[in-house]
């Protein structure tokens, strides 16, 4: 500690230096904790809910385009494990016009099912049995409720647009917790609005009863309909989630590449700047050197330097990412990838890592300016004025 | 070791530039008695500064030995050298080699943050040391707060703060005004007369020589002693 206000002192010889540098750790920080969160957040548990683990999805084995037929229900619904299985379509109409912020999950269910499934939201007991008893009723997430300012009992109007009817809904219960930006309303709805399709449905969304039968589960469903005329893909439902963003390519792999370039180009400005500002000192470093500090010391002190001032960017960094993450939290709330903003945010490990980083920024660029300033000739140094 | 015998024995120094060989100093032999001001003086490139860079440990000779009480500093390694150097050598330089980031007490905190003095106790050496020079109120002033003879008195303090034996100064003088030079000088004498430190001081300065108890000169590497006409002219011109 006796040495922290030379090594402070020599981080901040040149402000604009220092914080330029320091600047340019923050920007990379606030994107590596953006995108690492991200990764979570593809990868995670958290917009799952607590019973994520628990549920799994049945789709066409050849993707969600393909209809299944209702019959596989009641088969699905036997399967020693499965508490429930309810058929759902993806509605994907429009709602006041097609502008991407008033885009949001439509999805019909089957009403006394979708309880079961979903212990984990929370939703007024008798709003919900005024939803089960009507037809043409539906639920929202709390999310769109703010969003659209709806009440109980307010009518909206949902055009179709690849199932070519439209929805006339009355909302009757409104749901927190996991994923509030869908609205439910009734299986039956379509199977009477809609002519050729009253015998199917896009996926089965099922609840077994703990975590450790979803893989027995889905193999046997995945066995039960091998050689049917529609074979089945089932899957856990984080699986079934993070299809969607396969779909854009290798996300992960992306944004990790993104992360280990920026990472490396930090790097290499903060090396320049500790070069900098050791090829400066050379006098002082061999001043020090001949009072007494062995290699060693200088070494560390100039090593230390470099991670108080990485470590410095890294903290801000972190503190800047949290609103930063936020504002895209918003932003994702009202886009297609909205189930995933449920979980994008900056936990408490990320920052561990983020300031692991932080420091290993500070010893990688450090090292060969730490190692030069220890190897300084104390005679050559010190030449001009000894 | 409060005071210490400095023997330079047969010492001769050769730098090397590419294949070139440069003979700095050239069988050199000396006695610096504890407690003795010594001036080197000479002209430039003969060795004074190579010479007082082997007395402070700082660089090593290319034959010969160096002792210094009864170590001998010649052959030791490099951290057994740095060692040796915080423990028994305090140094003043021409353009003080003060760090402009730390105030006057924190510059001369430096030598004492190698050793195992509590924050207090380091407190009290810097203090001490600061009031020695006359600086106790300038404590918190950064270097370019300070005039040359203030930087100069705060690097002395810097010298002495871990109570070294001995103090190497090179052209202490060298970049001061008349009035400052003086004082420096008084500061230097009072150090060598009151608190007994042995003190090795190149100069070109006869004025400053002349302060010195004992003068040698140096010659393209050669030592000589003084002339004792040559050490009554330049106390002639002191006085």
């Amino acid at each position: 500690m006796k040495y922290f206000r030379l090594v402070w002192k020599n981080v901040f010889r040149k402000k604009t230096r220092a914080f330029l540098t320091m600047g340019s750790i923050v920007l990379v920080m606030v994107l590596i904790v953006v995108l690492v969160s991200l990764l979570n957040a593809l990868g995670g548990e958290a917009a799952l809910g607590s019973l994520g683990a628990s549920r799994a999805v049945v789709q066409h084995a050849t993707g969600l385009a393909n209809f299944l037929p209702l019959s596989y229900r009641q088969k699905i619904e036997q399967i020693p494990g499965v508490l429930a299985a309810a058929p759902e379509i993806w509605f994907g109409g429009t709602y006041i016009d097609q502008r991407p912020e008033h885009f949001f999950g439509q999805l019909s269910t089957d009403p006394e099912a979708w309880p079961i499934i979903n212990a984990d939201v929370e939703i007024d007991p008798a709003q919900l049995k005024a939803w089960q008893s009507e037809r043409d009723s539906f639920i929202a997430g709390q999310q769109l409720i703010d969003r659209y300012g709806w009440k109980l009992g307010d009518r909206i109007h949902i055009q179709g647009s690849y199932i070519l009817i439209d929805l006339d809904l009355v909302l009757r219960g409104i749901y927190k917790g996991r994923d509030e930006s869908n609205i439910f309303f009734h299986n039956k709805y379509l199977e009477n609005s809609w002519a050729g399709r009253s015998s199917q449905t896009g996926i089965y969304f099922l609840r077994v009863k703990s975590p450790d039968d979803v893989t027995r589960v889905t193999e046997a469903i995945n066995q039960m309909f091998e050689n049917s005329d529609a074979p089945v893909k089932a899957m856990p439902e984080k699986e079934f989630n993070l299809q969607f963003l396969e779909m854009m390519g290798n996300v992960k792999l992306l944004v990790r590449s993104i992360a280990l370039v920026v990472l490396f180009t930090v790097v290499l400005i903060v090396a320049n700047t500790m070069a900098m500002s050791a090829r400066e000192r050379v006098t002082e470093i061999a001043l020090i050197r001949a009072l007494g500090f062995r290699r060693g010391q200088v070494l560390g002190l100039v090593l230390s330097e470099a991670v108080v001032l990485s470590l410095l960017g890294g903290v801000a960094g972190v503190l800047f990412a949290y609103p930063f993450t936020a504002f895209l939290v918003e932003g994702m709330k009202h886009s297609p990838v909205a189930p995933f903003a449920y979980n994008f945010r900056v936990a408490p490990l990320t920052v561990l890592a983020a300031m692991a980083i932080s420091v290993g920024i500070g010893t990688l660029s450090g090292f060969v300016p730490a190692i030069r300033s220890s190897r300084i000739s104390i005679v050559n140094g010190l030449r001009q004025v000894v | 070791m409060n005071q210490a015998q400095i023997q330079i024995d047969r010492v001769s120094k050769v730098y090397h530039r590419d294949s070139i060989e440069i003979p700095v100093l050239r069988d050199i032999t000396l006695t610096v008695n504890p407690g003795e001001y010594l001036a080197l003086m000479g002209p430039s490139g003969s060795g004074k500064t190579t010479l007082l860079n082997l007395m402070a440990g700082i660089d090593k000779p290319t034959s010969g030995r160096i002792l210094v009480g009864d170590q001998e500093v010649s052959s030791m390694g490099e951290g057994q050298l740095a060692r040796w150097r915080a423990d028994h050598v305090g140094f003043i330089f021409q353009l003080y080699n003060l760090i402009p980031v730390l105030t006057a007490f924190e510059n001369v905190e430096l030598p004492l943050l190698l050793t195992r003095l509590s924050r207090k106790e380091r407190r009290e050496h810097v203090e001490t040391a600061l009031s020695i020079v006359g600086l106790a109120d300038r404590m918190e002033h950064y270097p370019r707060q300070l005039s040359g003879g203030q930087e100069q008195r705060v690097a002395i303090a810097r010298a002495i703060v871990a109570d070294p034996a001995i103090l190497v100064a090179d052209e202490p003088t060298g970049d001061l005004d008349a009035k400052s030079a003086d004082e420096i000088l008084e500061l230097l004498k009072r150090l060598s007369g009151e608190f007994q430190k042995t003190i090795v001081m190149v100069t070109h300065d006869p004025k400053a020589a002349a302060v010195a108890r004992r003068m040698v000169h140096l010659d393209k590497g050669v030592l000589s002693a003084a002339e004792p006409r040559e050490m009554a002219d330049v106390r002639g011109q002191r006085s």
